[in-house]
């Protein structure tokens, strides 16, 4: 089954992924930083009844996983791919996870709230990834009643989540306006609607690759349409700037930037995390431009290369002998058309 | 357990953090992760630090506790997380000024379960729907008819 970097999607030559998530807790029991060790697997066991007793025909496509059944390097690998939060990996002991065939969908019980649920699409749905986190939503409630005060909305742990509990966020490719200088004021004048431009990993990360989300930070006092309805908006705008800046560009700087950046992947031996990220990101704005002619998706092999991602897949390894493998994964990747 | 980079004060900074593919932990005072760059940058962070604004020295000695989860105030206040669904009942009137401050309103609007008593639905709708008007007021630049929507806005929400 192709994962939601694997698939052509809406908008997917600028916007990367949709994602949304939902924080939701149980009534009765205190919020996971307080919880006991025999609160957490009560809860994991109430979590994955309500789901897998659901019958409904999408729960049957889902998973339960125990974090400690999985060991680190796989925590980590499910990170990178944009899967669960880095917190959450870090947690691991007693933590479950319900996870779709496609890895689209994933519930985690036990985060810092006691259930995540988060929707991840490719490109620009953000509208599609919200009616699938709340049809869950509303097939969790039925039997687990979620903590919800009249004037607060739904109660989250941290008060920042509290009221609709919604994240949506929105990861975009935009090495045009970083050239230009004005990520930063734009991220500033996005910060005073209430919405935060970040780097490709969330809170605390460094933007590389030129990729950047978007998402709100209000969540109390607005409702989930306008949440979406305005972060669609600033998403359209951005891209819109994205494109005219691209189209100013003098096409022959570009043509050259992303050949030879195409040029190095298909013939490096050693490669840093850095210098793939860097040379990917040039390798999109040359496919999405219609310079280069590449079958093979350029974020597919942006996550595929990360260190817990090859790690996974040839074991683990320091970090210039993981430099070997990448080149050479790449390479074939990129020769396998 | 002590700070790992100077060993005199007592760590209070515990920090995991992935490098090269590499999980490293480390122990640190509030001095030196702060001179490492490890500052509360997170909305969690800014609130506890807005907590800490009042909880220094002006609690008083007795004070209350939540029932299900057996936190106080002074708990939320320092880790800036709160301990159950509960403690927003209890300390709701401590925690108000703060979500105002974070999120510029205390009135949920979205959505609301199925089993919700049907005025509380019916209030959100109303002030959801005010809330896209004033928006598109605002849009179109009439700023003298997006003040009225606004107050409007503002009376529900304080109508109990």
């Amino acid at each position: 089954m192709s994962n939601w970097y694997s698939k052509s999607a809406p908008m997917d030559d600028i916007a990367v992924s949709s994602r949304i998530r939902l924080a939701r807790n149980l009534k009765g029991i205190p919020f996971p930083s307080r919880m006991s060790l025999e609160q957490r697997r009560e809860l994991n066991k109430r979590v994955k009844t309500a789901i897998c007793e659901s019958n409904t025909p999408f729960a049957k496509s889902l998973k339960y996983i125990e974090m400690r059944d999985i060991p680190e390097t796989q925590r980590y690998a499910m990170v990178e791919r944009h899967i669960i939060s880095p917190e959450f990996a870090s947690k691991g002991q007693d933590a479950a996870i319900i996870l779709s065939a496609d890895e689209s969908i994933s519930i985690m019980i036990g985060e810092e709230d006691h259930i995540r649920i988060q929707v991840i699409l490719g490109g620009l749905q953000l509208a599609k990834a919200y009616d699938i986190a709340e049809k869950i939503d509303n097939l969790l409630y039925d039997s687990l009643h979620f903590a919800f005060d009249e004037k607060l909305g739904f109660l989250t742990e941290c008060p920042t989540n509290l009221g609709t509990g919604l994240r949506a966020s929105v990861m975009l490719h935009l090495p045009a306006l970083e050239n230009s200088g004005e990520i930063d004021s734009l991220s500033n004048s996005v910060g005073k609607i209430g919405f935060t431009v970040r780097g490709m990993y969330g809170e605390g990360s460094k933007s590389s690759a030129s990729l950047y989300q978007i998402s709100n930070q209000i969540t109390l006092g607005i409702s989930e349409k306008n949440a979406l309805d305005n972060l669609k908006i600033i998403t359209t705008q951005l891209i819109e700037k994205e494109q005219n800046l691209r189209n100013n560009f003098n096409k022959l700087k570009i043509e050259d930037l992303s050949h030879r950046a195409l040029g190095i992947l298909e013939n490096s031996r050693i490669l840093s995390s850095e210098e793939m990220m860097n040379l990917l990101s040039r390798v999109k704005l040359g496919k999405s431009m219609g310079i280069l002619n590449l079958e093979v998706s350029p974020i597919k092999l942006l996550i595929e290369a990360q260190p817990f991602m090859l790690m996974q897949k040839y074991g683990v390894m320091e970090a210039d002998e993981r430099d070997i493998y990448r080149a050479n994964m790449i390479r074939e990747m990129l020769c396998d058309i | 357990m002590l700070c790992e980079k100077c060993g005199k004060n007592h760590a209070t900074t515990h920090i995991k953090t992935v490098v090269n593919g590499f999980v490293k932990e480390y122990n640190l005072c509030p001095y030196c992760a702060a001179k490492e760059g490890y500052t509360t940058n997170s909305l969690a962070g800014m609130l506890s630090s807005m907590f800490g604004e009042i909880s220094s020295g002006e609690l008083p000695k007795k004070q209350t506790k939540c029932s299900v989860c057996g936190a106080a105030f002074s708990d939320i206040a320092k880790t800036g997380k709160v301990g159950c669904s509960e403690c927003y009942k209890v300390f709701y009137n401590e925690l108000l000024p703060y979500l105002k401050r974070v999120h510029g309103s205390t009135n949920h609007s979205g959505k609301v379960p199925e089993s919700a008593p049907i005025s509380v639905k019916e209030k959100t709708e109303t002030i959801d729907e005010l809330r896209n008007e004033l928006t598109r007021l605002v849009a179109e630049e009439k700023y003298e008819q997006a003040a009225v929507i606004r107050d409007k806005i503002k009376e529900l929400e304080e109508k109990e």
